[in-house]
């Protein structure tokens, strides 16, 4: 086996990788089932639906992610050595990390969105304006 | 076994104490300061300090395990203790400048939340 060390590499990478979004979005959802029902002001059907919805199309993303930069690009003679796997082993789940704390921050951003948006609605009700035709002839 | 093995050994249990200890602090005497801008209202003030611990842990770890791919070459025993200290330094300063950063944010936050208090009051 020439390159027995990627081979390793990916079996470190892969559970590292899926387990940490797995936690990630469970901690994530779990906290934001208390904004949607903030948001849908206490429909909980409406607001765990939604919530679901949510924590699907994380898992998605991020999964998906973590697959495509899965690739070890390797190009030399010599065998790699212990010290390079861990440095590109690094770089790969330091990298995932801080893009996954990047995603979990834009998602909280849009609870917070959602939250002020719905407060908002609250003062202002639009009625469609009535127009009386008949009255006017 | 190489330098370079042994200081990424010494190096990343520092660094995951220190931020971890840190982040802890944070969570822990942030809460109040959340809990005077959300009015007490402690159900989604809990969720929140949550979701902000664990961003906090997310990109800081992330960011102190990238760094391990751009070290030099570890020859001795000094160019460890430099390279060590070197890393860990940067990292911690990097860590108080993002403190003082949150610490001046949250300040302004509660004393826009007193003047807007005071605007309503008087109207």
């Amino acid at each position: 086996m020439e390159n027995s060390k990627i081979i390793i590499g990916y079996l470190i990478y892969l559970p590292v990788v899926i387990l940490l979004t797995i936690y990630v979005s469970k901690m994530l959802f779990k906290n934001g089932k208390y904004f949607m029902l903030d948001i849908f002001k206490g429909q909980e059907d409406i607001a765990l639906a939604t919530n679901k919805l949510f924590e699907i199309g994380f898992y998605l993303i991020n999964i998906g992610w973590a697959l495509l930069i899965l690739k070890i690009s390797y190009y030399s003679a010599s065998e790699m050595s212990l010290q390079t796997l861990i440095e590109i082993l690094s770089k790969k789940i330091g990298g995932f990390s801080i893009y996954l704390g990047v995603m979990l921050f834009i998602n909280l951003f849009f609870f917070f969105r959602g939250r002020r948006k719905s407060r908002q609605g609250n003062k202002k009700i639009i009625k469609t304006p009535v127009y009386n035709v008949h009255n006017e002839q | 076994m190489n330098y370079n093995i042994l200081t990424y050994g010494i190096y990343l249990p520092i660094i995951a104490l220190i931020m971890i200890k840190v982040g802890w602090m944070f969570y822990t005497h942030g809460e109040v300061f959340l809990l005077h801008l959300y009015k007490q209202d402690n159900t989604i003030v809990k969720p929140i300090n949550n979701l902000l611990l664990i961003g906090y842990y997310l990109t800081n770890l992330g960011y102190a395990i990238i760094t391990l791919a751009y070290w030099d070459k570890v020859h001795n025993l000094t160019e460890m203790l430099n390279t060590l200290s070197e890393h860990l330094g940067n990292i911690i300063i990097g860590l108080a400048v993002l403190h003082y950063n949150n610490v001046l944010c949250l300040n302004y936050l509660v004393k826009s939340k007193k003047v807007n208090q005071y605007i309503k009051s008087t109207h």
